[in-house]
């Protein structure tokens, strides 16, 4: 783990106070009283400040060590797609309604929209791109080809990651936990029936 | 071989009858009800699957050519403005800024918010959307309207100045009726019409009269409008796009910047969803491939314009909305006299807010018809055609109103439907669903649990569909390669939007040559591949398939003659063709030592389809082309204290020709019948009447349907051989979303005793019809 706190983009509004979010709308909204972070009398956070410029960030992207740079700002998403050429996890709502960015962090299924690039320091990220080992194809991706758990594919990657937090967790244990676990995947083309028939599939199989 | 005429067995189930068919010369012997085949007809996975599951798939989104840079748009954020000044020199000045456009200038009148106004290229896609807030821009607000009934008052704010031509593309029904006269926001359409309606109401002893109405729906594929374009020479360019047509990609971005055709490149080797709206470089409100093009040109390097979320709902297509006022005329022994549609829709800016033919082509054997729909032009982003344009809210509002009547006249719904009802298939389908649904006894529960005043209710309903065979000849030049190392490659300047198309085309390949699938190679994607067609209408596999079948024989034949000089026939029918090689007697030869005597590098061949040359048992509106059935029967559960709906149970009965791959046919059709029960209870554009905006762009409060809001899906095929084509392939992706939102207004319908006649069926509705609640607005938008 590492000693920077963590802050998400969640956690960082919240912070920030939603009354100074509005503020910043309004002119005439009497300033309110300072948040708790931003206070200058207030304490410094624990740990080292970062940004706004580039700053070094080590974690472990589907099993390799990665050692690079990036500003305080990038979500995880970003860092993925654009500094890693990791374009498996898609940009689709930017706000975490949809899970088509779904990754596993320390094994927990999280939009990677949401994720602050830091926040994953000194952690395990797995992406759909980590999910076949020596290019041989896991138990999932195979149910999802044979089922048919796809259709254009722009959903699957998040879906896949999803659904194999909840393998992970011996979680698919019926219909109605595929379902939950995948609540937050959105499919325009209208897969879920297959997804949940693939996963409950791998379930069964003891994968 | 010289043209001529060649018997078909054609038919459906136990419906089957000789026909002659004249094929033009070379056209191989079509797939018939009598043929038995090996690899298509089976489900397939899809080849392309393997791709998609480790995200090693590149899309639009993913492209990174070297020195790729990213563009913005800035847009309108007013319904309806002048635009007074537009300075882009601050932002030019930004950093990272590498290019600067303006799109609009000072004068124009802009009639959406989600206007492009100007546009900038920049090295992160941070910096571009951090220096919009750079450029200077005056707007003088205008009088606007975003409410459909709102824009059809006489005093109302006048959305065109000007004649609006109508717009269509591939994913637009053919034969849609055009020309027309405008007045105010109103643009009046022909009608469809038959008989005398009002003749017909005259003699009518029951009658139902009420107004439908349904609300903007937009398409939300997950990958957004997107475009990557880059340089080649100051003549020629290469484009990645997310596109269901790459030659319309290519012809828009050879006309917009005055290039050869064969100059423009066109790379689509995966997209993220296509719904009817993505054709062309641009998306219906926004000039995507003109700001991608001049910026690159600009930058001197390879832009990528990648809409975001709320871009995407704003102008880049909708289903428009729909007021429906429909009028039935029955006799006293239920036979229809009349049904009348006086349907107005705003597809905003934009034309084409039809209603479709389930009205008018449906329950033929009504003889007074007439369907008129109008457009209302509403400051809003324009509609473009979105999978089966017009059906689906034509079909809720003539279904639901069916049901009323059938109410009135003491008369089981589906038995009115049947005697009205000319189509063979889809009569066929009507009974078999009856009975696979257990129509009968499930209307007598839920008679019992309304009757009972239950506070959780089900409901059933059943609707109808109607589409066409739009398959295309001439349009597809396919070309396969068999080569000396017996490689088989088949080349087409296809795109696959999610159908599965390329499985389909391999199964042809490996039908016809007797070849393992995984031997097959399928390239598509690209424009140097040869002609195709977009994917819209519902006619990509009748288009394709044939001229791929073509090739395919085309070069079987020369496989063959060569075999025949390895073997020392006789005479060429000689040869056998097996799953191993040739043989001739006792002689014979292992398909890849065949190969290796091939001449020169390969043997390649191409393919193309003649015009659709059967349609049996039902023509489409007089035409040469099949009419498709289909039906759906729904069930729903309905909480009578909350108002909310859930579809618990949908069985569809589709006809779509030869089903290529059960597989991925079955996918096609739960796909159509998930949108639907998103369009039926859940999505809808919220527009601000006051602001003149979109409340809900995102996808967090336009609620697309999730894993849990799906009913059970049962597919039945009711394969049908029409003759259409030398496969036998039609589509189905339109056809199966068409009656579903019906079936679930009916099914509510049944399981309350009041109509909804609203789409979405939200809880608010629900409790307002059944009197919880004051009647709401209808909130269209």
């Amino acid at each position: 783990m590492s000693d920077i706190p963590r802050i998400s983009r969640r956690s960082l509004f919240r912070g920030v106070g939603s009354a100074t979010l509005v503020a910043g709308c309004a002119a005439k909204t009497p300033t309110p009283a300072p948040a708790p972070g931003l206070d200058p009398a207030a304490p410094p956070l624990a740990g080292t400040a970062l940004g706004p410029g580039p700053a070094p960030l080590r974690f472990t992207l589907n099993g390799a060590p990665q050692t690079l740079e990036a500003a305080p700002s990038t979500t995880l998403l970003e860092l993925l797609r654009h500094q890693l050429d990791a374009t498996g996890s898609k940009l689709v709502c930017d706000r975490g309604a949809c899970g088509a960015c779904t990754v596993l962090v320390d094994g927990a299924p999280q939009p990677s929209c949401m994720t602050l690039a830091h926040d994953v320091e000194g952690r395990g990220v797995t992406t759909v791109e980590g999910l076949a080992t020596n290019n041989q194809l896991s138990p999932l991706q195979r149910a999802f080809i044979e089922h048919d758990a796809l259709q254009c594919g722009y959903c699957s990657s998040g879906m896949l990651m999803s659904c194999q937090a909840l393998l992970n967790r011996r979680g698919a244990t019926d219909a109605a936990a595929v379902e939950h676990a995948i609540a937050g995947n959105l499919c325009r083309c209208g897969t879920y029936p297959n997804v949940v028939a693939a996963v409950l599939s791998v379930a069964k199989g003891g994968a | 071989m010289a043209d001529g005429t060649r018997k078909l067995k054609v038919g459906f189930a136990d419906q089957l009858r000789d026909i002659e068919v004249a094929l033009p010369a070379g056209e191989p012997q079509p797939w018939d009800a009598t043929t038995k085949l090996d690899v298509v007809g089976k489900p397939h996975p899809r080849i392309e699957a393997a791709a998609k599951v480790t995200g090693a798939a590149r899309y639009t989104h993913d492209q990174r050519p070297a020195g790729l840079v990213h563009a913005a748009v800035l847009r309108c954020p007013h319904p309806c403005a002048v635009l007074d000044a537009l300075d882009l020199e601050p932002a030019r000045g930004a950093p990272g800024v590498l290019a600067v456009l303006a799109v609009a200038k000072p004068g124009d009148r802009l009639l959406f918010a989600g206007q492009d106004v100007a546009a900038l290229a920049a090295t992160t896609p941070q910096q571009a959307h951090a220096a919009l807030a750079r450029i200077a821009v005056r707007y003088s607000p205008q009088p606007f309207v975003v409410d459909t009934t709102a824009a059809m008052q006489p005093d109302a704010p006048l959305v065109h100045r000007a004649q609006v031509r109508e717009r269509s593309t591939e994913g637009d029904e053919p034969g849609t009726p055009t020309g027309s006269s405008q007045r105010g926001n109103l643009r009046m359409s022909p009608s469809q019409k038959k008989g005398d309606v009002d003749k017909g109401l005259r003699q009518a002893k029951v009658t139902h009269e009420a107004t439908y109405s349904t609300q903007a729906h937009t398409h939300s594929a997950l990958e957004t409008h997107s475009i990557v374009l880059r340089w080649d020479s100051p003549t020629s360019l290469t484009a990645w796009c997310s596109t269901q047509g790459i030659f319309s990609v290519r012809d828009e971005l050879a006309e917009v910047f005055g290039l050869k055709p064969q100059d423009v490149h066109v790379i689509t080797d995966y997209m993220g969803g296509g719904f009817g709206a993505k054709f062309g470089a641009s998306a219906p409100g926004s000039r995507l491939g003109f700001i991608a093009g001049e910026l690159a040109r600009q930058a001197r390097a390879p832009v990528a314009l990648l809409l975001d979320r709320r871009e995407e709902h704003l102008c880049t297509g909708n289903r428009p909305d729909s007021i429906q006022q429909v009028t039935l005329g029955a006799a006293a022994d239920g036979s229809l006299t009349a049904i009348k549609v006086l349907a107005h829709g705003s597809g905003g800016i934009g034309t084409g807010a039809g209603v479709g033919r389930n009205a008018f082509a449906i329950y033929t054997k009504c003889p007074n018809i007439r369907v008129e729909s109008h457009d209302v032009f509403t400051h809003a982003g324009p509609a473009t055609a979105f999978r089966a344009p017009g059906h689906p809210q034509g079909a809720f509002a003539i279904e639901l109103a069916l049901d009323e009547l059938a109410v009135k006249l003491g008369k089981d719904p589906l038995e009115l439907r049947l005697a009205h009802n000319e189509h063979p298939v889809r009569r066929h389908q009507f009974e078999l669903g009856r009975k696979q649904f257990d129509w009968d006894n499930k209307r007598k529960r839920v008679a019992d649990e309304r009757q009972r005043n239950t506070r959780l209710r089900h409901g059933v309903g059943v609707a109808a569909s109607i589409w066409g065979d739009f398959g295309r000849g001439k349009a597809v030049v396919a070309s396969l390669s068999v080569g000396r190392d017996g490689s088989i490659e088949l080349r087409n300047g296809l795109q696959d939007i999610g159908g599965g198309i390329t499985t389909v085309v391999a199964q042809v390949v490996a039908e016809v040559l007797r070849r393992p699938l995984a031997d097959i190679r399928v390239r598509i994607g690209t424009s140097e591949l040869g002609p195709s067609v977009g994917s819209g209408g519902s006619n990509t596999t009748s288009s394709v398939t044939p001229a791929v079948r073509a090739a395919a024989e085309a070069v079987l034949q020369q496989l063959r003659e060569l075999a025949g000089k390895q073997l020392a026939a006789r005479r060429p029918e000689d040869v056998l063709w097996d799953s191993k090689g040739a043989r001739v007697g006792g002689k014979s030869i292992a398909f890849v030592d065949l190969c290796k005597h091939i001449a020169g590098e390969a043997i390649v061949a191409t393919g193309t389809r003649p015009d659709t040359y059967g349609a049996y048992p039902s023509r489409f509106m007089g035409g040469n082309s099949v009419a498709i059935a289909g039906v759906q029967f729904a069930e729903v559960e309905l909480d009578t204290w909350t108002g909310l709906v859930r579809a618990t149970h949908v069985l569809a009965l589709h006809d779509c020709g030869r089903v290529m791959n059960p597989l991925t046919c079955r996918s096609q059709i739960t796909g159509g019948i998930i949108l639907g029960t998103s369009y039926a209870l859940s999505e809808q554009r919220v527009m601000d009447k006051r602001h003149g905006v979109m409340l809900n762009p995102n996808l967090d409060s336009y609620k697309i349907a999730g894993a849990r809001d799906v009913p059970a899906i049962d597919v039945v095929f009711t394969e049908v051989h029409t003759g259409a084509n030398n496969t036998g392939a039609i589509g189905i992706g339109e056809p199966a979303t068409i009656p579903t939102a019906a079936a679930i207004a009916c099914a509510v319908f049944s399981a309350i005793g009041t109509p909804v006649r609203s789409l979405p069926l939200t809880p608010d509705r629900v409790l307002a019809a059944l009197g919880a609640i004051p009647t709401a607005a209808p909130a269209r938008g």
